[in-house]
């Protein structure tokens, strides 16, 4: 009895069973773990003391960090927002060209990650130095005569956000663009509706996997990504992934780092739960 | 097809297997000729550690760390036995040691320890130099551009004046900034006052609005690049600027206030596992002549010179050591210093001011 | 009035419109991505000890990085990491991505969801719980850590790519062989593997352009016999880039886009070659 039992269940234990438990092992425990510590309170030298506490979601109420989290969640907004503003149109010119060359663009516009991104940032910095290509070449045109300030802007912190996500936004974008069944869209118009329209009401309904799948790529890990602003922004910005850094690395106060990074995964969560209502899970677009 | 994916499974398997051995041929030497190393990058020579193999027969393995907060992770949490020696810095030592992550050092092993200058020997946090030696040291000083600084530097307090609007290359991190600021007010560089820490924080205020941007690793980029005027840097990095820029382009600040001190460590990790083979190692870098190579070295390949508290082989060096503009500072500079400690509780204070003055609306 | 002619006629004049702005947008698109990677392969060539300012052509870092730099250990060290996590990530991904979607049990929906965690926790999150989880289960750091982490953050990306193809994959050939008396793992071998040979490919592209780039999670877990190039490079920052890694970098996109080109007509080729045979594989 119950080796057949077995015997049914085997292929779906051979299958699903490798990847059940490596989540288990390398994802879920872990992240309880963390949740546990999130909990507790910090000993003098750093370490962990195992009392149980709440002070560590109140203290992130404070109007201090509420700020540095609002401040954060501006920039991935607009990060976010620019990625679908310009990775949605060149999904969709990448999805317009036959499968071949659509595969190809797509290399191209993955091959950037294969060097070190700290190597094209701190290359990128070099551009807008008061002696650097930028401002030589506007002052021998005779455009300017003082150098621009453009170091360490928050414009430049945008341009590192968005160098540094928009291929993983063109991602999602092109595999749900592709996807999406292209009669519809002939049948919107030759109904009469115009391409605003069709737009909002046959693509983009078609195209929410991958918009979702986008969001979530980039708007978290925007928040999360500190070492952009550390080199574009001159480390005068503060966001919530410096300050969880700072929390487990430069004052060890895992606990709170804990329950900022709790914080994190509840929105992430949120997100998806959202997605969810509308949508199913198994369809969201991440690649 | 068939034939095919059973060639492409079969070089997978291979694969695999070719790579189990590597791993375990780098991981299961138990031999102790060995010693591994967490260090900074780029911080020794290694011609020097490989005459230390050559005379010893010990192998040496180095990894990097890239802040001295991660040396410490990797001493209290995990890898704690992964290695022989770790170079944390001095104000970490203190809660290592209460922690009782460190092993004592047998100086029987180490008597070239008496090469140390006397300052650096038996010091606060380390009474009996039981725990750590002294490796390299530096100091957090101003640095500023005669021709473009538009004032005169002669204290902290300058650094915060209007007409230096956006000029200062500056260091970064609540543990460089806070005790400078606590310094420019009189107060104890470790303070755990949570008022003097928020006067510190109205001072940084002040000081944030004249920095050109903040970098612990290459603030010198600013000014070598003319972005800044000013540079309040670890010396390290202001002897790279002397030599990008001439050694007349800039002047080291005669300030009235004393200037950080930071010393790395080399600590014996508790659960160390060739805990002999560092103390060779570390009777070996003390060698007044290893040193001084090791110095001069690093100053020919990168060109910088780093100031190092082993006196003895600081006498063996030559001019273009001695003299460097980096390290060849006003007596009153050098020895005026203050040194960081470690701040207990008062680091979650710290912080918060940290964060405070790091998301104030930038101005 | 106008005719249906004239209607058509000016949709495609439209779309022919949209399809040129189309090309500069993308153009525009790409030169933006492009830039810093043009500045990094610039300063390669730059005559200066560390990248300051352009200073002038030398060919110098070239030589050095063939004659004295020691940046080819930590190249091989993350080319071991990826490789072999992209291997254990596809093993452990594409059975997932099977069994998550063809089979049912208790706790399939947990499994699911947990998937999207290391997509979307931020690095320091993840690599701070694996080197909690290594720490309480006394693993040493090193190859093994580092290959264990990067598939941890592999896999999810695998099961969801490979998830997208085997949904609009034929499941009747399955049936077809299994009727025809093959068993379960034959089928699986010799039509069910095959069959996703397309998506694998690209699970494997997106793994292996995961793990050689990864900085923060591998400095976590990263032990004293090996270091990834990414982690070398980051406490190389601390003496100032030299130009050095720039040119490393430079040559590893050269090869890596050389590689892609011939791929491309490498399959080109076979395609031709396949056409003129008759095709009886689909």
């Amino acid at each position: 009895m119950a080796k057949g039992k077995l015997r049914n269940n085997a292929p779906a234990i051979a299958t699903a069973g490798p990847v059940s438990v490596w989540m288990i092992i390398f994802v879920l425990l872990p992240l309880i773990y963390i949740l546990v510590i999130s909990f507790m309170t910090r000993s003098s030298y750093g370490g962990i003391d195992y009392t149980f506490t709440l002070d560590n979601y109140k203290e992130m109420l404070q109007p201090l960090y509420l700020s540095v989290i609002v401040k954060s969640f501006k920039l991935a907004f607009l990060t976010t927002a620019i990625c679908l503003v310009v990775g949605y149109p060149l999904a969709y010119w990448i999805a317009s060209k036959p499968f071949k060359t659509a595969g190809n663009l797509l290399m191209l516009v993955m091959i950037p990650y294969w060097t070190s991104s700290l190597v094209r940032l701190y290359s990128t910095n070099l551009l807008v130095m008061p002696n650097g290509f930028i401002n030589t070449a506007l002052m021998k045109l005779g455009l300017i005569d003082q150098p621009l300030d453009l170091l360490y802007s928050d414009t430049m912190v945008l341009v590192g956000l968005l160098v540094t996500c928009l291929p993983f936004s063109v991602l999602p974008l092109y595999s749900s663009i592709e996807k999406m069944d292209k009669s519809l869209i002939e049948a919107s118009k030759d109904l009469g509706a115009n391409s605003v329209q069709t737009f909002l009401r046959v693509t983009i309904p078609q195209t929410a996997p991958g918009i979702a799948g986008c969001i979530i790529l980039v708007f978290i890990p925007s928040l999360g990504m500190y070492y952009v602003p550390e080199i574009l922004g001159g480390g005068k910005v503060m966001l919530i992934g410096t300050l969880v850094k700072n929390q487990f690395l430069v004052t060890k106060n895992w606990p709170f780092g804990a329950s900022m990074a709790i914080l994190l995964i509840l929105i992430t969560l949120a997100i998806m739960l959202i997605y969810t209502r509308f949508n199913k899970l198994e369809d969201l677009e991440v690649c | 097809m068939k034939k095919h994916l059973k060639k492409v499974i079969a070089l997978a398997l291979m694969a695999v297997m070719a790579l189990s051995f590597t791993a375990c041929g780098g991981g299961s030497s138990e031999d102790n000729g060995e010693v591994n190393i967490y260090m900074w990058s780029e911080y020794i020579s290694q011609d020097v550690v490989d005459r230390f193999t050559e005379e010893t027969g010990i192998k040496v393995n180095f990894s990097y760390m890239n802040t001295s907060e991660e040396a410490v992770a990797k001493i209290t949490s995990g890898g704690g036995d992964a290695y022989d020696l770790v170079m944390p810095c001095d104000a970490d030592i203190t809660s290592l040691i209460e922690g009782g992550y460190l092993a004592e050092i047998n100086l029987d092993n180490v008597p070239n320890l008496d090469n140390l200058g006397d300052a650096y020997k038996n010091r606060v946090f380390d009474p009996e130099n039981k725990y750590a030696i002294p490796y390299l040291m530096n100091y957090v000083y101003v640095v500023y551009n005669p021709e473009t600084c538009p004032i005169e530097i002669k204290s902290y307090d300058d650094l915060c004046d209007p007409k230096l609007k956006g000029q200062i290359a500056s260091v970064t991190g609540q543990r460089n900034l806070f005790p400078i600021a606590l310094v420019a007010l009189g107060y104890d560089a470790n303070s755990t006052d949570e008022g003097e820490i928020k006067e510190a924080y109205e001072w940084l205020k002040n000081y944030v609005p004249n920095v050109t941007g903040f970098d612990s690793d290459s603030a010198e980029t600013m000014l070598i690049n003319g972005a800044s005027s000013v540079g309040l840097l670890f010396d390290g990095q202001a002897s790279k600027a002397f030599s990008e820029m001439g050694d007349d382009a800039l002047v080291v600040a005669e300030l009235e206030n004393p200037v950080q001190l930071g010393v790395d460590e080399l600590v014996i990790p508790a659960n160390a596992k060739n805990k002999e083979n560092a103390e060779a190692f570390l009777n070996f870098i003390l060698d007044a002549q290893n040193m001084a190579d090791n110095l001069q070295t690093m100053m020919d390949n990168d060109g910088q010179a780093y100031a190092c508290p082993n006196e003895a082989a600081v006498a063996l060096m030559g001019d273009d050591y001695q003299k460097a503009p980096a390290l060849d500072i006003p007596k009153s500079v050098k020895e005026n210093y203050f040194l960081q400690l470690d701040v207990g509780d008062a680091a979650k204070v710290y912080d918060k001011y940290w964060t405070m003055l790091m998301s104030d609306e930038q101005q | 009035m106008k005719t249906e002619n004239q209607r058509l006629s000016k949709r495609l004049r439209r779309k022919r419109a949209g399809r040129r702005w189309g090309n500069v947008f993308a153009v525009a698109v790409f030169t933006f991505i492009y830039i810093p990677v043009a500045m990094m392969v610039l300063f390669s060539f730059n005559d200066q000890r560390t990248n300051y300012y352009w200073n002038g052509f030398t060919f110098e870092w070239y030589e050095y990085l063939f004659t004295k730099s020691t940046l080819w250990e930590n190249l091989v060290v993350s080319l071991i990491v990826a490789v072999a996590s992209v291997i254990l990530s596809l093993i452990v991904g594409v059975l997932g991505a099977i069994g998550l979607s063809r089979f049912e049990f208790k706790l399939k929906k947990t499994i699911n969801s947990s998937l999207y965690i290391p997509i979307v926790i931020p690095e320091v999150v993840l690599g701070i719980s694996l080197l909690l989880l290594f720490d309480f289960c006394q693993f040493p750091l090193g190859y093994w850590s580092m290959i264990l982490s990067h598939t941890t953050f592999c896999v999810p990306f695998v099961v969801i790519i490979m998830r997208g193809r085997i949904a609009g994959m034929d499941m009747s050939v399955e049936e077809a062989s299994m009727d025809l008396g093959a068993n379960r793992i034959y089928t699986f071998f010799n039509i069910t593997l095959p069959m996703m040979v397309p998506g694998i490919m690209s699970a494997a592209f997106m793994s292996f352009t995961l793990s050689i780039d990864d900085v923060i999670i591998t400095n976590f877990v990263s032990g004293p016999y090996a270091t990834t190039l990414p982690i070398k490079i980051l406490s190389m920052v601390k003496v100032g880039l030299k130009p050095e890694v720039n040119a490393l970098t430079t040559i590893m996109v050269f090869v890596l886009v050389l590689g892609i080109v011939c791929n491309s007509i490498f399959q080109a080729a076979a395609k031709r070659r396949a056409s003129k045979k008759v095709v009886t594989y689909y």
